[in-house]
């Protein structure tokens, strides 16, 4: 990424070739433009979900607001959303630690374990976690659901952590535990700052996961408590009205204010470059 | 670090493991509610003859196929793009292209009723220019689940493309093309080539991310285009026929350990040659 091939690289956005010029065109109009579609019709002072929406106004905005069920559903995949992120992080940074610094054998193995739940597809563990837990062991389904998010998050986790970890050289913990530091403190002064932004990636990226989560969490809703995505999932196949279209605007914003401090505090291309190799 | 204090850091996330993930996931598939593994063996077998069935598996397969390859050819195009200039506008379009994997699935799904709705963009172009009577059907079809889902996938077919292409060697490129080859041959002999670890995990990423996303069959294709997870949400919730959810459970999780089996063999020859 660095040195001397900085020079040889385009400065210009040129689009080099009119074929692969016009399918990158291509794909960028299919990621972007529904959504802005959805931003538009947000504003309409009409009645449908029609496009060019009929005449401006702010009402959908004041409908989502004043909607309780929403109101209710944010609140509650924030507690999620919160909860799931700091338990899979103190769960998985111990995991981290024993993975890359304990002599174990196996360690590919364990990995591998702390990983299998991204291999399994999420609405088949959210099927078993409703039938063994929430049917068979009666758990209730916030217990049911903290339960599967955090397992949802470990990977993201185990994983990212793992990144930083593996490039913090571990002779400057040894050298603080030679200066006499106890094994607790070099901890905390040594290893856990050069952690750090691993786990502020792995942080926003357990928040965002979770926070936007359907599959799992699609049979363990029940009405006391229900996360925003599927309460906004089910509100779409009732009615198809603009408010749904003011709600998703209202969550674009919020995203875009996490967007933006994922990109000053670590820079988003590597939160989410970490995750897939 | 001592074995103690190892094995004292795992238990935890190990339990946590054991209990949240595991033993639910074994324990569904060998013996969900009220039915035998023996059960779920049987509804797994009429399934595998029952055209019905079959021809849900057939689409999942098929629109995961479609959608796996409609987002590397879009997104390699735009990985190289950016991963090959320096303009200050390239880091503009990376977030661009990133930033729709932090935002809700059925927020970006819910676009494309915007688009594909029957008062929707494009049936309004389409009546409005004269080009038909009646705006045509849209939505609920095959395309309108591709569509979304290339939405949906693209952005992460983009990131892994972009590590991939940033690895290569611009020099190689420049070698290449001052040795006399067109930039399109530089592109196939050097690019694609070296770049194909890559490619292979952004297709397996898509192609599995394809077969079990839920939100955009379950909201552009409705229930005259079921896929497996629609299917198994229904078995699941609606029918409450558990011996058939978990057969669907296993199938589809199979379609993904397969194909990631497949990809890993094929990326292993990959790194080899």
């Amino acid at each position: 990424m660095s040195g001397p091939t900085i020079q040889t690289r385009t400065r210009s956005l040129k689009l080099r070739h009119p074929v692969a010029g016009t399918l990158a065109v291509a794909g960028y109009v299919v990621m972007i433009v529904p959504i802005l579609f959805v931003v538009a019709t947000a504003f309409t002072a009409g009645s449908t979900l029609r496009f060019p929406p009929e005449g401006l106004s702010l009402k959908w905005f004041g409908e989502a607001l004043a909607y309780s069920p929403f109101m209710e559903a944010v609140v509650s995949s924030l507690e999620l959303a919160v909860l799931a992120t700091a338990l899979a992080l103190a769960l998985g940074v111990p995991v981290t630690l024993a993975i890359h610094r304990g002599r174990i054998p196996g360690k590919g193995l364990l990995e591998g374990l702390f990983l299998s739940p991204l291999v399994v597809p999420e609405l088949v563990v959210g099927l078993a976690l409703y039938q063994q837990l929430m049917i068979g062991l009666h758990l209730d389904n916030f217990t049911t659901l903290l339960l599967g998010h955090t397992a949802l998050l470990l990977p993201y986790a185990v994983r990212v952590t793992g990144a930083s970890l593996a490039l913090a050289d571990p002779a400057l913990e040894e050298a603080a535990r030679g200066l006499g530091a106890s094994p607790l403190r070099a901890f905390v002064t040594v290893t856990l700052p050069m952690l750090r932004p691993g786990l502020i990636s792995a942080g926003l990226l357990g928040f965002v996961t979770s926070f936007n989560n359907v599959p799992l969490s699609l049979l363990l809703q029940t009405r006391d408590f229900r996360t925003l995505p599927v309460t906004m999932l089910d509100y779409v196949q009732q009615s198809y009205d603009p408010m749904v279209a003011a709600a998703s605007t209202l969550v674009l914003a919020a995203t875009v204010v996490v967007a933006i401090v994922a990109e000053r505090t670590v820079g988003f291309a590597k939160i989410f470059g970490g995750i897939n190799r | 670090m001592r074995a103690r204090s190892t094995l004292l850091l795992l238990l935890p996330g190990l339990a946590f493991l054991l209990v949240g993930f595991l033993l639910p996931a074994v324990a569904m598939l060998f013996a969900p509610p009220g039915v035998t593994f023996a059960q779920v063996l049987e509804r797994m077998g009429a399934m595998l003859t029952d055209p019905y069935d079959l021809g849900i598996i057939w689409r999942t397969v098929r629109i995961g196929l479609v959608v796996t390859a409609i987002c590397v050819v879009l997104g390699f195009p735009i990985a190289s793009l950016l991963a090959r200039s320096q303009s200050r506008w390239a880091g503009v379009l990376l977030a661009l292209a990133i930033f729709p994997l932090l935002l809700s699935n059925v927020v970006r799904t819910f676009g494309w009723l915007v688009v594909l709705g029957s008062n929707g963009v494009i049936g309004q172009i389409l009546t409005g220019l004269g080009i038909v009577e009646e705006a045509p059907q849209l939505l609920y079809t095959e395309l309108a689940i591709v569509l979304g889902l290339v939405q949906l996938f693209l952005p992460l077919a983009v990131i892994t493309c972009y590590s991939a292409v940033a690895q290569v060697d611009p020099g190689l490129d420049e070698a290449a093309r001052g040795l006399g080859a067109s930039r399109t041959r530089s592109f196939w002999t050097i690019l694609v080539p070296l770049s194909l670890p890559g490619i292979v995990v952004a297709a397996t990423l898509v192609f599995a991310g394809s077969v079990t996303a839920y939100t955009t069959p379950y909201l552009l294709g409705g229930s005259s285009q079921r896929m497996l997870s629609t299917q198994l949400f229904s078995y699941a919730s609606v029918t409450v026929d558990w011996a058939a959810a978990s057969a669907t459970a296993i199938v589809m999780t199979v379609l993904v350990f397969l194909v990631s089996g497949i990809s890993a063999l094929v990326g292993r020859k990959g790194a080899i040659s």
